[in-house]
């Protein structure tokens, strides 16, 4: 909503400049998003009197004005084609200023002196979409006789300052100039004057009917009829009002019709009577797949929530939201109905949301009217159209429906205002406060009955009057304090969330930086490094890379490694802890998996002068998710199994993990297809299941007194075949021992020179330990070699 | 008792130790005077030819003569030590203005920073945190919170819808909605909700699809709105400096009545008026309230005997702030050069802001 100084004075006194005047609403709740001053760029405007106009001699374009600018007679160069003899104009002086930078200098055009500027709408700063067709493509002239020399800004109706209200949704009251005028009042004081409705009724009493077929859709309509209009412009002052409001001047019956809604808040609309094709106005809901023609000349197909104005026949208007083609106001129309009605907000926010058509009007029936304001402002268009338009207004008016224009009542009391605000007001205070705001209180004693205008409806509740009483007298009058709770808490964080920030804090410290990617992704990524070949889809997306909830962190966290290589970061170390969605279909909240997913490429703590490195592959990142089971205590839980599942991944180098027998996730090396393909070398991923590494309650740390006898170790060498993995040896040494053994730790492999093809050789330490006494030699013989015999069973030979 | 041979002996003895230049032939020269076959184990074998009364005193002096050379040369082992223990170490001097191993550290995303120092800053005050799901419920995310579906506020909010029921969460609020059902209308509410919120925006410098959030919800017996007035200006001093004051501008949320924006006095210019703040000397950061009834009604609470207050922030917006970070996208594009400068460790500076 735009907010004109100068015509809220109309409204209501206001002494404060509009900067002033700006805060204060603001500070009041209603934030004013910018000023526009009309006044900023302008100098040395006057009024002139074209006394003569000739063709210039040197350019057929150009005319050669004789202009009266106040005593002085000035020869100015005007090139627009409706400069006239014996009209005003506007006068942009020598040494004036126009917006936009123009400085208005002394000059010769084709060898013609031109001693000032006669100004169009557009250079006095107004937008062209909103400049009046008359005068679109030429100067500004005044309609009627003006004073030359005059100060031209306040004749044009632009020494002024237009406000642009920011409104929240509940604060439609202010989307009128008398709404604005209210709130103005409740911050100053002051008195709202209404707008003249004094007009005559003469002619026939009104012969077009009404009747609402849905008392829901349209609670209210009611209508006037207007005859002998004259299509004509409106009156500078109101088309220039329009226009700071931002709305294009017409002809001075849509004018008449648009100001009015400006006025009120209540949008009208003006049908061709004699182009109405019947003397009724039925109004209904469309019948499914009825069509109409707009006034944009638009067939319509509707719907059955589509509310629809006809003439007992077919519809002449979409309600609220657009008029029809054949029934509109033109150039030849004589005699009009006025239309001024409460429509369901419901249907006229689907339809104009539907048909995407907003505008003043919707945007007003869609957050309902003021009841009060329905009669005034069809008044208030008869009046303008008897002063503005020559119209006769005919007698009475009819409508269909009930206005409830009674004032709505909200009990509360004074201490239940002090008890939610944690202040300490008078009843009188409180009562004051109200009154500003027009709201009429009855109090008796503590308890206060507030009497609510239908122009404020969205007050409603006791907690909307202790909004209206904080925000006018003002929050800087609220006290501060903290909360006396009934039960003290202790604040911390969970054992889950803890964790969280401990797996945070060790990645870091491994190097590792933390990354946040988007949880929409494309179609394609949401079906890589995951079994699940469909994802989430939107609705209504923002684009293709965009339409799908991820199913794995891992192809965003790709896309970062080639972010960054490709802008000379080459070496990438990364992981993001965030959510995948596996998808219950469309119609159910899917299952949120919180994952820790992590992608490394280049070299990880590089020294290049002493040449040592650790390389991005398969074991760095086993590591460093070894190093964070550990943390967690979960080391004897987790194993890794050799997997080829997965397209984008390495086969050989690409293992599953579980805990215990579940499955969490994977780590390895990006496939060398994958990596050619996204222009990396070799690079290597992982993702687990946060949630289930931190469902696994570790509970306390269980303490071992230090062992007091010395532990044995014994070093042993076999030779595998090349595909039999560490683990599987691992696992029969430990199932061949039958007690002390304390760790199985393999320290080397070996191929090449010596070992078949085919073989290596894998030397594997053992540590036994009695806890109760020195182990002798033969005690760990004892247990040593049925472990060797289990590895010759199993078909190793034993080395050395 | 003719001592003239140990005489000799000891001056050869010093005479040799002179010219003993390493370990070696320090060795082989006690070996030649003190071993079993050595000059002066061979002098004790005189003793057998001397008288009784003689032997004490030619003893003590073979005794001394020992000691001698076994002093001396336990000195001159101690130098020859010295000496190739220098020399080792003049030959292992390193360079230390090399640069040393690398151990790389990685760095927390400026948005978690700026969650965990909120977080923090309620964990103290006795709330705790709660998450929630970010694909909701059209229920949890704007019915239960005084938003039924013909509510105009709803235009507020661009949602990404997946079907008519369910879409992304466009704030973090379904999250005290959830909390406030599941404690039944009878315990009291202390909670903070960090998370990630969806709008159906399109990206640019100042917008972003996706962002975060971090929301405060308090429900007890006997809470005013000064009690929000109280701890949010607790929270701007203790997060943006002492020196912030904070100002509340009525405003409009569906689920909370009175609302407020909540400026805080500009932590660049301190009040003065910068580009941060526009000129105004204020920044906008946060929006809060007091719990709307219906919203209390709905999870079951009794609006008349519970009451409380609810605030939301974006950390996208306070690390931009903060960091003068000019693209809300860099945020999202994890840009080692941009994620790399939040490593380091901050503290709170003179007025202790901990931002």
């Amino acid at each position: 909503m735009r907010v004109s100084k100068e015509w809220l004075n109309e409204f209501i006194d206001v002494d404060a400049d509009v900067e002033e005047l700006s805060e204060r609403i603001t500070r009041g709740g209603i934030e004013v998003d910018d000023i526009i001053d009309y006044t900023s760029d302008i100098k040395n405007l006057v009024i002139g009197y074209v006394e003569d106009v000739k063709q210039h001699p040197n350019a057929d374009k150009l005319n050669l004005c004789r202009v009266d600018t106040g005593g002085e007679v000035k020869q100015i160069v005007c090139g627009a084609d409706n400069v006239a003899p014996d009209t005003y104009v506007v006068v942009c002086q020598v040494g004036g200023r126009l917006p936009g930078g123009i400085k208005i200098k002394k000059a010769k055009l084709r060898g013609e002196v031109s001693e000032g500027m006669i100004c169009s709408l557009d250079e006095l700063g107004i937008p062209s979409e909103y400049v009046p067709k008359e005068f679109q493509d030429g100067i500004f002239i005044f309609s009627g006789e003006q004073e030359a020399g005059g100060p031209a800004l306040p004749a044009v109706y632009l020494d002024d300052a237009v406000m642009e209200f920011d409104l929240t949704p509940n604060r439609k009251d202010a989307l009128s100039m008398i709404g604005a005028a209210y709130e103005t009042k409740a911050l100053y004081g002051g008195e709202v004057k209404r707008p003249s409705t004094d007009f005559t009724e003469t002619g026939e009493n009104v012969d077009v009917t009404v009747k609402n077929e849905d008392g829901e859709a349209v609670p209210y309509y009611a209508l006037r009829v207007v005859k002998d209009v004259e299509i004509k412009p409106a009156p500078i002052w109101m088309q220039i009002r329009l226009v700071k409001a931002g709305i294009r001047p017409i002809n001075n019956v849509v004018d008449i019709s648009n100001y009015v809604l400006l006025e009120y808040g209540q949008p009208l609309h003006m049908f061709d009577y004699d182009q109405l094709g019947s003397k009724e106005i039925v109004t209904r809901f469309a019948r499914k797949d009825e069509k109409m023609t707009t006034l944009d000349e638009k067939e319509r197909t509707l719907h059955e929530s589509d509310i629809v104005i006809t003439n007992g026949k077919g519809p002449v208007a979409l309600a609220g939201v657009m008029g029809g083609d054949f029934s509109e106001v033109t150039d030849q129309t004589t005699n009009v109905v006025i239309e001024s009605a409460v429509f369901d907000p419901v249907a006229i926010r689907r339809t104009s949301g539907r048909l995407n058509l907003r505008s003043e009007a919707s945007s007003r029936f869609e957050k309902g009217v003021s009841h009060e304001f329905v009669i005034p402002a069809l008044e208030r268009a008869a009046y303008l159209l008897q002063e503005y338009a020559g119209g006769k207004v005919q007698i009475g008016y009819n409508s269909d429906g009930t206005l409830d224009t009674s004032d709505s009542v909200i009990r509360t009391s004074t201490d239940f205002i002090n008890d939610r605000l944690g202040m300490e007001l008078e009843t009188a205070e409180i009562e004051e406060t109200l009154f500003k705001l027009g709201l009429e209180t009855v109090s008796g004693g503590d308890e206060l009955e507030i009497h609510v205008p239908s122009r404020r409806d969205d007050l409603q509740i006791p907690e909307d009057i202790t909004e209206e009483v904080a925000r006018i007298y003002g929050y800087e009058a609220l006290p501060t304090s903290l909360p006396k709770f009934e039960t003290i808490t202790p604040g911390r964080l969970t054992d889950a969330q803890q964790k969280h920030r401990i797996i945070r804090h060790q990645l870091e410290a491994l190097g590792l930086s933390q990354s946040i990617n988007y949880a929409l992704t494309s179609e394609k990524k949401a079906s890589q490094f995951t079994e699940r070949t469909e994802g989430l889809r939107l609705m209504m997306p923002m684009s293709e890379d965009r339409a799908v909830l991820r199913n794995s962190l891992v192809p965003h966290l790709v896309d970062n490694a080639v972010y960054n290589t490709s802008r000379q970061q080459k070496d990438v170390q990364l992981f993001e802890v965030g959510k995948v969605f596996i998808s219950k279909g469309q119609h159910a909240q899917p299952e949120e998996i919180e994952k820790l997913g992590g992608v490394l490429t280049g070299r990880m703590n590089n020294t290049d002068w002493l040449g040592s490195h650790v390389p991005a592959d398969f074991y760095a990142a086993k590591g460093i998710l070894d190093s964070v089971i550990e943390k967690l205590g979960l080391k004897d839980d987790i194993k890794y199994v050799p997997s080829e599942s997965y397209a984008e991944m390495h086969p050989g180098r690409t293992a599953n993990i579980t805990l215990g027998e579940k499955y969490i996730g994977f780590v390895g090396e990006l496939h060398p297809k994958h990596e050619k393909d996204h222009d990396l070398d070799q690079t290597v991923v992982f993702e687990v299941d946060l949630d289930a590494l931190l469902a696994v309650k570790s509970g306390t740390i269980e303490y071992e007194v230090l062992p007091k006898y010395p532990s044995i170790m014994r070093d042993i060498a076999l030779v595998a075949d090349r595909d039999i993995t560490a683990g599987t040896l691992v696992e029969i040494i430990e199932n061949a021992a039958e007690k002390y053994l304390i760790d199985v730790y393999v320290f080397d492999v070996y191929e090449g020179e010596r070992i078949e093809e085919d073989k290596k050789s894998v030397a594997i330490r053992l540590t036994y330990l009695n806890k109760e006494e020195t182990l002798t030699d033969e005690a760990v013989e004892a247990i040593h070699q049925p472990v060797l015999e289990a590895l010759k069973d199993e078909g190793y030979v034993l080395r050395g | 008792m003719d001592t003239s041979q140990m005489s000799r002996i000891q001056d050869d003895f010093d005479a040799s130790l002179k010219t003993v230049e390493d370990a070696r032939s320090l060795q082989d020269l006690k070996v030649r005077y003190l071993g079993k076959k050595g000059e002066v184990t061979g002098l004790m074998k005189e003793m057998r030819n001397l008288s009784n009364e003689e032997r004490p005193a030619y003893g003590q002096k073979v005794n001394e003569l020992r000691q001698h050379i076994d002093a001396a040369v336990e000195e001159k082992r101690a130098e020859i030590e010295a000496a190739a223990l220098e020399e080792r170490l003049k030959s292992e001097t390193i360079d230390v203005t090399l640069p040393g191993r690398t151990f790389n550290i990685g760095s927390q995303h400026p948005i978690s920073r700026i969650i965990e120092d909120i977080e923090d800053f309620f964990l103290g005050l006795g709330y705790e945190i709660q998450e929630g799901y970010e694909v909701e419920t059209d229920y949890y995310n704007f019915e239960a919170l005084n938003l039924p579906k013909s509510h105009p506020a709803r235009d507020m909010q661009d949602t990404f819808y997946i079907s008519e029921e369910i879409l992304l969460r466009t704030h973090t609020s379904p999250v005290q909605a959830r909390v406030l059902e599941a404690r039944g209308g009878k315990e009291a509410v202390k909670i903070i909700c960090p998370g990630k919120v969806y709008r159906r925006d399109s990206d640019d410098a100042t917008h972003s699809h996706q962002f975060t959030q971090i929301e405060g919800l308090v429900i007890d017996k006997n809470i005013h709105m000064s009690d929000l007035k109280g701890t949010l200006e607790l929270f701007a001093k203790e997060i943006f400096g002492g020196e912030r004051e904070i100002r509340l501008r009525p405003s409009f949320f569906p689920f909370t009545e009175p609302s407020v924006e909540v400026d805080i006095s500009c932590f660049k210019c301190k009040g003065a008026g910068c580009s941060v703040c526009k000129k105004s000397g204020w920044i906008e950061i946060l929006g809060a309230g007091m719990v709307h009834p219906n919203v209390l009604r709905m999870a079951g609470y009794d609006p008349d005997e519970y009451s409380g207050f609810a605030f939301g922030m974006g950390p996208d917006r306070v690390a931009m702030l903060k960091y003068g970070i000019e693209d809300i996208r860099h945020l999202y594009t994890n840009d080692l050069r941009f994620i790399n400068q939040f490593k380091q460790t901050e503290d709170g500076g003179e007025t202790l802001e901990s931002l």
